[in-house]
């Protein structure tokens, strides 16, 4: 009992070794969430018939389902029809060739998309509707409207937003250990199966996340600050 | 692969789930209730600045922030039984393992509202602040009758938010082997071999709680929208 520096150090450098795949379960949700949280925002500001309501009943509904709930629905899903669904395609891979990291993926980019929709959406609103009719009031076409009016007020408004929604998603990654990823959290504990050093190993995974998270809290500030000075007028 | 979803199992994996409901309930309650006031302690501290305690609420505010929910949960349940051996020689082994996933969610909750509550009250201007003590209010009048009823309107949209995570963060206690709505289906999983109804099930009941709290925050948020 008590605390052992040696087995912390151990932790510590073995989660170390499985940062790559927190920054694959971190990073590539972030792009999906960001890629399609802007087109669905987009959709929804518009109102465009039929998929802006839609998107918008999936969105808040989608919301509602915890992560780990959602985890352990798509991984049972595909382990018990993903070889059938290939033999439907015709696609000559198995269950075994598919890395189980992109169940992960999958599941923490639905939530990244939700979420940062939901931000890009406040930002956009933050607009003024005036801003749009200026636009159109000097000629500008609607895509130019948005990419040359309005796109450059909504990201100093969205930032802070989507760098909470970053965050979650490094905290929401290390959920999926629970179908077997291994990734930071699982990663330090590697270690503590020999030694029983579970305490030492937990401490470690949760330095690690709070230096990522502190990281790129940091990074984002200096990214908001540089935004702030195009701002001066405002306020 | 044809037995993967029955209805027939769906309902009767209801009863067996909604019996463990309280387990959650309870989780939220608690959280909520100390999280509350260890939160208002700690923004009370972050405010007035008191030395040294200022310091470690910001340390004990970022960690939380900074790090997962799980992570969290498995650092209290593997290290309180060793603080409270080292420390007070008390052996914790026969604890439910609930009152550790009490601990976690009180943290939590307390760190994440004293962020909401801190910035909610630093929202409101100092003049409103002056304007009380120029009437002649005292410290404690002027943040009774002035600041909080302007500090609650403002972090009311925040708290609502921050409450259906907290619902949907209770569904990680399974992992450190506590019985509630994610355990009981898990032990329904090793019994039939069949787990998606239930898993589904608490999807679709997760989804109901975080609709009916947004709705109760947006009641709420419009009956506290006086002097508007």
């Amino acid at each position: 009992m008590g605390f052992n520096f040696i087995y912390f150090y151990d932790s510590v450098r073995s989660g170390i070794e499985y940062l790559p795949n927190t920054f694959e379960l971190t990073f590539i949700p972030i792009l999906v969430g960001l890629c399609l949280g802007i087109l669905i925002a987009v959709i929804r500001v518009y109102r465009i018939p039929f998929f802006a309501p839609l998107l918008a009943v999936l969105i808040t509904l989608y919301q509602g389902i915890p992560l780990v709930v959602a985890l352990m629905i798509y991984h049972l899903l595909f382990m018990a029809a993903f070889n059938n669904f290939a033999a439907v395609l015709h696609l000559s891979i198995s269950m075994a060739d598919i890395n189980t990291i992109w169940i992960g993926i999958f599941a923490l980019s639905l939530h990244a998309t939700c979420y940062m929709e939901e931000s890009i959406k406040g930002a956009f609103f933050s607009v003024d509707q005036g801003q749009y009719e200026a636009g159109y009031s000097v000629g500008l076409t609607r895509l130019q409207t948005l990419r040359r009016i309005i796109i450059p007020q909504v990201i100093p408004v969205a930032l802070p937003m989507l760098t909470n929604n970053i965050v979650g998603t490094i905290k929401g990654s290390s959920i999926v250990m629970v179908i077997g990823i291994t990734e930071v959290l699982a990663g330090s504990v590697i270690p503590a199966s020999k030694t029983y050093a579970f305490f030492e190993g937990y401490i470690a995974a949760a330095l690690i996340y709070w230096i990522f998270t502190i990281l790129v809290e940091k990074f984002a500030m200096r990214i908001e600050k540089r935004g702030d000075k195009y701002r001066r007028n405002l306020v | 692969m044809v037995d993967l979803f029955d209805w027939d199992r769906f309902f009767t994996n209801i009863p067996q789930i909604v019996a463990y409901l309280p387990v959650t309930f309870k989780i939220v309650f608690y959280a909520t209730l100390f999280g509350v006031i260890l939160a208002l302690l700690v923004a009370v501290i972050r405010i007035k600045k008191i030395p040294i305690l200022h310091q470690v609420a910001g340390i004990y505010v970022s960690f939380m922030r900074g790090t997962p929910m799980l992570v969290q949960l498995l650092v209290v349940f593997y290290g309180i039984p060793i603080v409270m051996q080292q420390l007070f020689n008390i052996n914790v082994n026969r604890w439910d393992k609930i009152i550790f996933v009490y601990i976690t969610y009180i943290l939590n909750q307390g760190a994440f509202l004293s962020e909401i509550f801190r910035c909610s009250i630093l929202a409101i201007p100092t003049g409103q602040l002056e304007a009380a003590y120029s009437v002649g209010l005292t410290q404690f009048q002027a943040f009774r009758r002035i600041i909080l009823p302007q500090a609650v309107r403002v972090a009311v949209p925040s708290f609502g938010s921050d409450f259906i995570g907290l619902f949907q963060n209770t569904s990680l206690a399974f992992l450190i082997g506590v019985v509630d709505i994610m355990g009981r289906a898990k032990t329904i999983g090793t019994a039939t071999k069949h787990v998606l109804e239930a898993y589904v099930f608490i999807a679709i009941f997760f989804i109901i709680i975080s609709l009916l709290v947004k709705g109760a925050f947006y009641l709420l948020d419009k009956k506290l929208a006086y002097g508007r």
